[in-house]
């Protein structure tokens, strides 16, 4: 592989105008005309029953290794919606920002955890919530889905302009699989050589495309986690920056580090600093994968578009924190921001439902 | 020169802590020490090679048990040893553990290397537990700085007999030469991207042949023509490293090409892993020596601190 531009290294330029007319070359297509079916054809698809708590749901999605799955509803017979963690996170502020964080401080992880499951089961008359109540308690994740024979193009518009995965569903109402945003790039990324129109944008930078700057919302390293997700929640994000108190980047909360905060004992990180937190989260991770992660994924905006995917892929994150010499956020590289210029670059120009680098002005104070 | 480095080691077999001052002092001394040596240091067998500790205090002694010599005993010493980087962070005694192994090569320079591995880094160690250690332990940043400070020094590489390379992590694809190595200028943070990086955060990975992205978000994965290329490139016979966990304590990959050595037991004090180190002898033969988790690990881990942390909560309240 080439270091730089992510492409394969014995790859020499195949640049063409004709990559539309199939047949020029055995081996070039053209990836508009891929059917949504063909890139989910090996899935096992995973759909919560809607009636069961939330506490197995999230149960499903990590024993699964899944980040959402499609909500159904017997009662209507249909899907309603899309489970995801940021709608357990949504959840759980609602459930927890009555409490003042340095009395919890001062009780045992025992403590904390009754009073977790007993909070949880409070908040809904002491009945479990049901999970088609909470599937779309985030707004961020509604119920998108597209037929078996939608085309890429179809698709990759929708996730340039922000949605994060579509079901796709069969004339009987079957779903044969979940088309995420991932996939898709790594797609892409696996058959570059195949097609010439998106390997030409491998080599581009980040600063030739105009993408991956803006300000960057960020928490402070010592401001209280609560605040940092409160934040995230209300400004549609599902990742926070943290900063130092020079800016520099130190690592990130996302909406899935809330699975590790499900476990037994460890509802603790609720009440902790963002620090702490992201501290406990990748150590767990380190732990988990036998390796240790590198504490930010970042790009420089000299970064060619290729590298960043090769990175994305690689590392199965959403985005990467785009980052100047000194290590300041200047901008967020996100798979929608990938899926946009792709489907730019075919003609297509779908309007974005939020911009990915948002433009809120400073880092959260302590105070908040 | 006032610094009495044996008294130092002493008390810190003890495991009690060194005075700041004291620490400030060791790191300025080792610093200097460390400068004069190159990105790669050439040393003959016979030599025994330390993977990761991860400031798992009670098994880095054991080490010193089972690798056949006493600290005590100098005129004894005749192995030269070195600890391949990761010598911080997750074990609850990372400073303990850093402190002894900075006074160790301070009192004996010729006989022990440290290489850098990627926790050897500001970065990580905000994340991964050395910095909050130190403020527990000294109330303050400065320790941290001190240390962090010094390890901007340490070297990249290790040849034994020009026959085995040693380095924390892996290859690099903008490195096919030692020589390239050489010319690096390690004195520095390690950066984000670039053949520093890459030599402390590279993988193998068996199934592939050439490079490929990290999914830990730094350096390469590399596969087994790569590795063939670069021992021809370089005349060499064999690749050391560590970086990777091993549940039997080490791995031999690519036809006995390339090892990883791994020396932490029970890592984290939960996974239940064996852990070695390798002794090379003059002849080049490569002995991995085996070992379990230290029994005073039991006497004084997680949930002997998790009580300390609770008594020294409820005094502050009082």
């Amino acid at each position: 592989m080439d270091p730089i531009t992510g492409l394969p290294s014995s790859r020499r330029s195949t640049l063409s105008d004709d990559a539309h007319r199939e047949g020029l070359t055995t081996e070039t297509h053209d990836w508009t005309l891929v059917k949504a079916i063909d890139l989910v054809a090996d899935q096992k698809v995973v759909v919560i029953d809607g009636e069961k708590p939330i506490e197995e749901a999230c149960d499903i999605l990590t024993r699964n290794n899944i980040s959402s799955a499609p909500v159904y509803d017997a009662s209507t017979k249909s899907y309603s919606g899309m489970f995801d963690w940021a709608d357990v996170m949504t959840y759980l502020l609602i459930v927890l920002k009555k409490k003042d964080a340095s009395q919890q401080l001062e009780k045992t992880d025992a403590e904390l955890s009754a009073e977790f499951n007993d909070l949880v089961k409070l908040a809904s008359h002491c009945q479990p919530v049901p999970v088609k109540l909470a599937s779309d308690l985030s707004k961020k994740n509604p119920f998108y889905s597209v037929l078996p024979e939608t085309s890429l193009l179809q698709v990759v518009e929708l996730f340039g302009s922000g949605t994060h995965r579509v079901a796709v569903v069969d004339a009987n109402g079957i779903i044969k699989g979940i088309l995420t945003q991932s996939r898709v790039v790594n797609y892409f990324y696996q058959n570059v050589t195949k097609f010439p129109p998106i390997e030409q944008l491998f080599p581009k930078t980040l600063n030739e495309l105009d993408i991956g700057k803006g300000f960057v919302i960020s928490a402070s390293s010592d401001s209280f986690v609560l605040d940092a997700l409160t934040m995230m929640i209300k400004n549609g994000l599902s990742s926070i920056a943290i900063v130092d108190s020079e800016g520099m980047l130190l690592g990130n909360i996302s909406m899935t580090d809330v699975k590790y905060v499900l476990r037994s004992y460890s509802h603790v990180l609720m009440w902790k600093t963002c620090q702490q937190f992201v501290s406990t989260v990748r150590s767990r991770q380190g732990l988990e994968d036998g390796q240790d992660r590198y504490p930010v994924f970042d790009a420089r905006p000299t970064s060619t578009l290729g590298y960043t995917i090769a990175k994305l892929s690689a590392t199965k994150a959403h985005r990467l924190w785009v980052v100047d010499e000194r290590m300041r956020a200047v901008g967020v590289l996100s798979l929608t921001d990938v899926l946009l210029i792709f489907a730019r670059s075919a003609g297509a120009n779908p309007k974005p439902k939020r911009v990915s680098s948002l433009s809120l002005s400073s880092p959260t104070s302590q105070s908040e | 020169m006032g610094l009495d480095l044996d008294a130092c080691i002493s008390q810190l077999l003890q495991k009690q802590l060194l005075d700041e001052s004291l620490l400030k002092e060791i790191c300025e001394k080792t610093k200097e020490l460390l400068m004069r040596e190159s990105n790669v240091i050439h040393i003959s067998a016979p030599v025994t090679v330390v993977g990761d500790i991860h400031g798992q205090f009670y098994d880095l002694i054991e080490i010193f048990r089972i690798g056949g010599d006493s600290v005590e005993c100098s005129q004894n010493i005749r192995l030269v040893r070195f600890p391949a980087g990761d010598y911080v962070d997750r074990g609850l005694f990372s400073v303990e553990t850093i402190s002894l192994l900075t006074c160790l090569k301070l009192r004996y320079p010729d006989r022990v290397q440290l290489v850098r591995g990627n926790h050897e880094s500001r970065a990580v160690t905000q994340t991964y537990g050395f910095y909050t250690e130190c403020v527990r332990k000294y109330g303050s940043t400065h320790v941290w700085n001190y240390f962090t400070d010094m390890f901007d020094f340490l070297t990249l590489s290790v040849v034994i007999d020009n026959k085995i390379f040693c380095v924390h992590g892996g290859l690099s694809p903008s490195i096919h030469s030692i020589d390239q190595i050489k010319i690096l200028d390690r004195f520095r943070e390690i950066p984000h991207e670039g053949p520093m990086a890459d030599l402390v955060w590279s993988d193998p990975d068996p199934d592939k042949d050439e490079f490929a992205i990290s999914p830990r978000g730094a350096g390469y994965t590399f596969g087994g023509q790569v590795v063939k290329k670069f021992l021809e490139i370089n005349q060499m016979e064999h690749i050391l490293r560590a970086h990777q966990l091993c549940m039997e304590g080490f791995q031999v990959l690519y036809d006995d090409r390339l090892s990883t050595v791994w020396s932490a037991p029970n890592y984290c004090y939960r996974c239940g892993n064996m852990a070695s180190i390798l002794e090379v002898g003059v002849e080049g033969q490569r002995f991995f020596n085996v070992f379990d988790a230290a029994p005073e690990n039991d006497r004084d881990g997680p949930s002997q601190q998790m009580s300390i942390d609770r008594k020294e909560k409820i005094q502050y309240f009082l």
